[in-house]
């Protein structure tokens, strides 16, 4: 029951100004939650600076001023997103995506697209009705083709920046920002549905990724859950706005082959004698890499997230630096 | 008869009518069983009718469901109810309205009419007792104005039946 008020609530409002009621079967228990906190940020926000990060937390816990004082150090921004359950797969499709963008990296939209079609096998073997993940794979597979092009050849460029309100904006991530704005917040449906549909896909590739190698994960989801491998997939990774955790950030990161770095702003404490340090959980994708190319075990993952107790943002290292730890 | 089972709907998107042409064939070739599609030309809302199964409460009896498709399915839930008279069952309103978490917040575009239906079909064979929802009359007149079950914030704790 943890994630009701996580789901793709468009309607959340509505459904409050109906009735704060709760129904089922059949009791009334607990007050319904209100997600207004989340409807007011944008799907995906601007790169803001480490700053704003602190002025949140002005009148917090010392330990989260000092961690927040050591990212700032390591980090030159944080881009937020909407907490409504979805987070960390949109802020990994923002981050990947604004990846390829920027580094018009070919090789790596080939791998990627062997482990997509792998996947698809994956789910195929697993029993899912075919067109029931089809269309998610299509579109994701279409995005990458469209940024990927994005920034070659001034044809394809003109395309992105048509998508786009905005056509003086000259940087990438502005850029991408806008492409995703415009999908998400388009009065046509269909572009909507479009970024909800990559969402999607990543949960189906999630999903797929869990039960194809069920005996790995179930000790995990019975330690969180205690449900089957197939119960918490169709609980708590297939349908939209249902959070997301290391079950799911593992098997994401497995499935693609893409490394993900999460770092953790908690109140934990971590003094190891020089002061407070951030953890961070580097999440590397095994199977794939061993015998292929060792780089993707070597390199910091390029994917940094950024996770507060139940939410997940995205942050820039600071490049020239080269940070370590 | 006809209920509350009248949304107000736009039309269905270019790929919830894509979507349901391939389900609708798919059930075609392979319907659930116990479940019959009354065909008729609206693809937006079909009529299932559903007949207990054999060795349960509901042996023998029919009842109906109207399914009506949102514009952006599958990224959206269906609406589904049974026309009346509904089962009694205790996840069941008498204005037809059904306790069940896949129908609301764990829906998935993963899921299929036919999933749906089956899961409808084994909500129905466990239930050891034919008996209304405990708060029925309270809930059944909150819905008069003809809202549907997809704004009502359902509470999910029993997981037995």
């Amino acid at each position: 029951m943890q994630n009701q008020n996580d789901t793709v609530k468009d309607d959340a409002e509505l459904a409050a100004s109906i009735s704060a009621e709760q129904w089922g079967c059949c009791s009334v228990e607990e007050p319904s939650f209100q997600d207004d906190e989340a409807a007011k940020v944008p799907y995906v926000g601007d790169k803001e600076p480490m700053s704003s990060l602190s002025a949140e937390y002005q009148a917090g816990s010392p330990i989260l001023l000092e961690k927040i004082k050591v990212l700032d150090s390591q980090y030159v921004a944080i881009r937020r997103t909407r907490g409504d359950g979805n987070c960390f797969f949109r802020s990994f499709m923002f981050s990947y995506l604004e990846h390829i963008l920027e580094s018009q990296d070919g090789a790596e939209v080939d791998r990627i697209k062997v482990n997509v079609e792998k996947c698809r096998k994956n789910l195929q073997n697993l029993g899912y009705t075919d067109f029931t993940f089809e269309d998610f794979f299509a579109l994701f597979l279409e995005q990458l083709d469209d940024i990927l092009q994005g920034g070659e050849e001034s044809i394809s460029y003109d395309e992105l920046v048509n998508r786009s309100r905005d056509q003086s904006v000259s940087d990438y991530s502005k850029l991408l920002l806008n492409f995703f704005d415009n999908l998400y917040s388009t009065e046509c449906g269909f572009d909507r549905f479009l970024c909800l549909s990559v969402v999607m896909f990543f949960r189906f590739v999630t999903a797929g990724e869990i039960k194809t190698r069920a005996e790995f994960f179930e000790p995990f989801i019975t330690g969180l859950s205690n449900t089957t491998v197939d119960q918490f997939c169709k609980t708590s990774v297939e349908p939209m706005g249902e959070e997301s955790d290391h079950i799911h950030i593992t098997a994401l990161s497995d499935a693609l082959g893409v490394a993900i770095r999460v770092v953790y702003l908690d109140r934990s404490s971590c003094d190891t004698g020089g002061g407070v340090t951030v953890n961070h959980h580097d999440f590397v994708p095994v199977g794939s890499g061993t015998n292929e190319k060792e780089e993707a075990s070597s390199a910091a993952p390029f994917i940094t997230l950024l996770y507060r107790p139940g939410h997940y943002d995205i942050l820039y290292p600071k490049v020239l630096e080269n940070v370590e730890k | 008869m006809s209920s509350s089972g009248a949304p107000s709907h736009k039309a269905l998107s270019k790929i919830a009518c894509k979507r349901l042409q391939k389900e609708l064939v798919e059930w075609q070739m392979n319907p659930p069983t116990g479940f019959k599609h009354k065909v008729n030309d609206n693809l937006q809302r079909w009529i299932i009718e559903v007949i207990g199964a054999p060795g349960t409460l509901y042996a023998n009896e029919t009842y109906q469901l109207q399914v009506d498709f949102p514009e952006h399915y599958p990224m959206e839930s269906p609406q589904v109810i049974f026309l009346l008279p509904a089962p009694l069952h205790p996840h069941i309103y008498s204005n037809g309205h059904i306790c069940l978490d896949i129908l609301y917040d764990s829906w998935s575009p993963a899921m299929t009419v036919s999933s749906i239906c089956i899961s409808i079909l084994s909500m129905l064979s466990s239930s050891t007792e034919k008996q209304r929802p405990t708060d029925n009359d309270r809930y059944v007149q909150n819905c008069k104005n003809g809202r549907s079950p997809k704004e009502t914030r359902w509470w999910f704790h029993d997981d037995k039946v």
